[in-house]
């Protein structure tokens, strides 16, 4: 213990969708010293982020030199609409190739703008800026948007437009302005301008999170530097993640990665956090996060938006502990998507709760559907705000969810609806002021005992109406809670292994469940099936992972086991690794990176060669030869990622540069600075 | 800086301003920073950078206030602010490009736009504001700018002063504002530097009158 007396104290935080987990580490012994979990409150992250902070056992807060967070906040906030509003305009772009590929779905918010100007491929301008047209959208617009994000096109070679752009709507307005060529510099055009477009609409969300968290610091007596985790699983200073936080979409699943490689000393492999909504798979390759060629993708309300933010190459999927188990017409079993509060959970925190299921385990069968086992409850009271404008049904709702939670037949007839549709509950559930419960994988754990923290009779009375309603295999009603428990496991085996086999592999495979593996003509879900079961007379398929799996999260042990085993491969699951995201959130580098473009400088009719240009983000020189040209961009690259490095706390970062030919002799300079925080 | 105490600053900066927090208030951090929802740290940075802008005086036995207006001080920052607008406009009326006199002109139109929708005294300052500060730094010298920025937020308040006073000040004023900025544009598209001087000079010393005769109205 003598060496962890002199060790840095360091808190690491992941907010992710069910949880908030937090881990006090002794930093250089990498021992885990307190753990902290609480639910997170989706509408309000800094709530959970408080529970921990002021939670977690602490002996002397003051000690502590550094605190970092990763979350799912911008995630969140992009998944739900809850972004601020964005003027997106757009320098040079071809409005009637966007329209024909149906391109400005992807641009991330309704109100883009077209202006003549943007660059060509060798950074010439392709026609002239037309600011007078910016400026007089900028005052239209101005007061009915929150931030304005500027991409012009080809802009990483040449940031002219989007820098003019910039001068001129400060000078007129004092909404932020967020500029494509400073996020990325990668060519696709669309990819630049959706990450401009959501950087600027999550600027205002992702400074409420850091004043939150340095309250909570605060109030605890912590004075550390904040940082917060990258896509990627780097680090960055609060003050960088707050002008990029664009740059935090993922960060949590790659905090994972990072934690269950820090826990297991593990250079190869595969790393499945299982948690209460998701399970997110990644890899680790050589101790280090595999990182994704193309950037990250996120989840919009309208569809999938792509940008040019550098991530972790990783795969969620909607299944976790709390996923709600469901019977289906067919009699199919169904886990998720949706994630719901387990009823062992609720049923010990509402004891009335235990006693409807008491009396529902003596109804007659026909009288105790499965609808009855799924419950509503409050969760807290509606603001006034909400109420002002509520409909009827919608205060019925809460009237009667003040006297208790209950299953949703009996709000039906409460409420004299005839089905759910009725009740005008979505925008309830939305804003997290009723929560619903039901049967999950949690419950089960409490029946077999794996894993059981609330009320395990409540559990099993549930499990025992459900599996009234269950198809026996061979046809028939009713089926055995046991068996009951090994289909919905044999089921979340397949899924798990479905997404990790697809994830490797890249390619398409239907979902279990999806088609009948013996009757369906192709070969794909036949050979799935048996290298699982294994019950083909003569051939024996078999899928073999090639690394080990970690395994992270609560229920890791036993979602994972049988996946592991399905898969021929081992499934390590390291001390702590039921908070390994959180571990992952200050075991990462600090990073910063820096790339300097150099191409040709052309004459007119771009048949010679005069020179090169070296395109930093502000600033272009002008160097006669490709050699001295590269040598100066090199030295660029290094001198800023270095000085980046050191003031976002890297403690002693070094640098790796890396040239790369993009073709069409145009090259591209990475610096990479990396360092451990720098711990105060 | 630190996102929390750019935060601090706007907010505490803002209730300046807009008298939230009248001259002369004196200020307990614990409770300011209570009622902006922030930590006490970054409201503590923000007074002190306030202090360098003069609209807050920290003294070392009666703690911290927000900055008085008094007549001795305005005669200073006015000395100062005629001769360095002026000179702002001077050399804006040479220096500005093409994309400098787009600004201009937008503002130009905003402005008349919102007199012609007959916007709010908050809104016309607003964007009065907005060109003396692109006035300022179209004039390309960035120490000018720097020093000029440096007084816009007492000239802000001064203006608050005048326009939430008791005694309203001539409602006529600020459509004369309007229409010397209009000239103004006008001298600096021409390239007149010394037209572009002398209506800055103008405007700013009418400006300084009425926030005198407004306080000796006070006093």
């Amino acid at each position: 213990m003598s060496t962890v007396n002199h060790d840095s104290l360091v808190l690491g935080i992941d907010t992710g969708g069910t949880y908030t987990d937090g881990v006090l580490l002794a930093y250089h012994a990498r021992k885990v010293l307190a753990t902290r979990k609480s639910l997170t409150t989706k509408r309000d992250f800094a709530i959970g982020i408080d529970n921990v902070i002021d939670g977690i056992r602490i002996e002397d807060p003051a000690a502590i030199s550094m605190v970092s967070v990763s979350t799912t906040l911008a995630t969140n906030a992009i998944a739900e609409g809850k972004g601020k509003r964005v003027a997106l305009f757009l320098i040079g772009y071809d409005p009637e190739l966007i329209a024909n590929f149906k391109l400005q779905a992807r641009f991330a918010t309704p109100h883009y703008f077209y202006f003549a100007g943007g660059h060509d491929l060798y950074g010439r301008e392709k026609a002239e800026l037309d600011l007078a047209g910016i400026l007089a959208q900028v005052l239209k617009i101005k007061d009915h948007v929150d931030a304005i994000a500027v991409s012009s096109y080809f802009s990483p070679l040449n940031p002219e437009h989007e820098q003019r752009a910039y001068t001129a709507i400060a000078r007129v307005c004092d909404l932020p302005v967020v500029l494509g060529h400073q996020l990325s510099t990668r060519l696709g055009s669309v990819e630049r301008a959706t990450t401009a477009a959501l950087n600027a609409s999550l600027l205002a969300v992702l400074q409420d999170f850091i004043i939150a968290v340095r309250r909570a610091m605060e109030r605890r007596g912590i004075v550390a530097p904040l940082m917060v985790v990258r896509g990627d699983g780097t680090l960055m200073s609060d003050e960088f993640a707050a002008r990029t936080p664009v740059e935090t979409i993922h960060s949590g699943p790659a905090a994972s990665a990072i934690g269950g490689r820090f826990l297991s000393h593990l250079e190869d492999a595969l790393v499945v956090d299982v948690g209460g909504t998701t399970t997110d798979l990644a890899l680790i390759e050589g101790g280090q996060v595999r990182i994704s060629a193309e950037g990250a993708s996120v989840g919009g309300p309208a569809g999938e938006y792509k940008t040019a933010v550098q991530a972790a190459n990783l795969l969620s999927i909607a299944l976790g502990g709390d996923s709600h188990i469901t019977l289906a017409r067919d009699g199919q079993l169904a886990i998720g998507p949706e994630r719901v509060l387990p009823l062992a959970h609720l049923a010990a925190e509402h004891p009335d709760v235990a006693k409807r299921l008491h009396a529902l385990v003596r109804r007659q069968w026909s009288q105790a559907s499965p609808d009855w086992l799924e419950y509503w409850h409050l969760l807290r009271e509606p603001p006034q705000s909400f109420l002002a404008d509520a409909s009827n049904r919608q205060i019925a709702l809460i009237d009667a969810l003040r006297d208790g939670p209950q299953p949703v037949p009996e709000l039906l007839k409460r409420l004299k609806a005839l089905h759910v549709g009725q009740l005008d509950a979505a925008e309830l559930h939305r804003q997290e002021i009723i929560g619903k419960a039901g049967l999950t994988p949690t419950d089960l754990m409490h029946v077999q005992g794996s894993h059981a923290p609330w009320d395990v009779e409540s559990a099993g009375l549930a499990l025992e109406v459900f599996s009234h309603h269950v198809p026996a295999p061979g046809g028939g009603r009713g089926s055995d809670p046991g068996a009951v428990c090994a289909r919905v496991w044999q089921r979340v085996t397949e899924m798990a292994a479905h997404a990790i086999i697809t994830f490797l592999s890249g390619k398409k495979l239907d979902p279990p469940g999806a088609v009948d593996p013996e009757r369906d003509a192709s070969f794909a879900p036949w050979f799935f099936h048996h290298s699982l079961y294994g019950s083909h007379p003569y051939l024996q398929p078999e899928i073999r992972l090639k690394v080990p799996i970690i395994g992270i999260g609560a229920p890791a042990g036993l979602f994972l086991g049988p996946v592991a085993a399905a898969l021929r491969t081992d499934l390590i699951l390291p001390t702590h690794h039921e908070v390994a995201n959180a571990v992952g959130a200050v075991a990462g580098s600090v990073m910063v990176s820096e790339e300097v473009l150099v191409y040709p400088r052309l004459n007119e009719i771009g048949l010679e060669v005069l020179g090169y240009y070296v395109q930093t983000g502000e600033e272009r020189a002008e160097v006669d030869d490709l050699a001295p040209a590269l040598a100066r961009a090199t030295t660029l690259a290094r001198e800023r990622a270095l000085g980046g490095a050191l003031r976002s706390g890297a403690d002693n970062p070094q640098v790796v540069v890396e040239q790369q030919s993009d073709g069409l002799d145009m090259y591209r300079i990475r610096a990479r600075a990396m360092g451990n925080p720098r711990l105060s | 800086m630190r996102p929390d105490t750019q935060k601090a600053y706007d907010l505490i900066c803002e209730q300046i301003i807009t008298l939230a927090l009248p001259p002369g208030q004196a200020i307990n951090e614990q409770q300011l920073a209570q009622s902006l929802g922030l930590p006490l740290a970054p409201v503590q940075e923000a007074l002190k950078l306030l202090a360098d802008d003069h609209l807050v005086r920290v003294t070392p036995r009666h703690g911290t206030y927000v900055a008085d207006v008094n007549v001795p001080d305005l005669d200073q920052i006015s000395e100062l602010r005629l001769s360095l607008e002026s000179l702002a406009a001077r050399l804006a009326a040479q220096r500005a490009g093409p994309d400098d006199l787009a600004v201009l002109r937008a503002l130009r139109e905003e402005q008349l736009a919102a007199h012609a929708a007959d916007a709010d005294a908050r809104r016309l300052l607003e964007i009065d504001h907005k060109f003396h500060q692109a006035v300022a730094s179209i004039a390309g010298n960035r120490y000018l700018a720097q020093t000029l920025d440096h007084f816009f937020g007492l000239s802000l308040r001064l203006w608050h002063l005048l326009w939430a006073g008791p005694k309203h000040p001539d409602a006529e004023s600020l459509p004369k504002a309007v229409e010397k900025h209009l000239d103004l544009v006008d001298a600096i598209e021409r390239h007149d530097p010394a037209a572009a001087e002398r209506i800055m000079a103008d405007h700013v010393a009418k400006f300084y009158e009425d926030v005198r005769a407004h306080l000796s109205g006070l006093a």
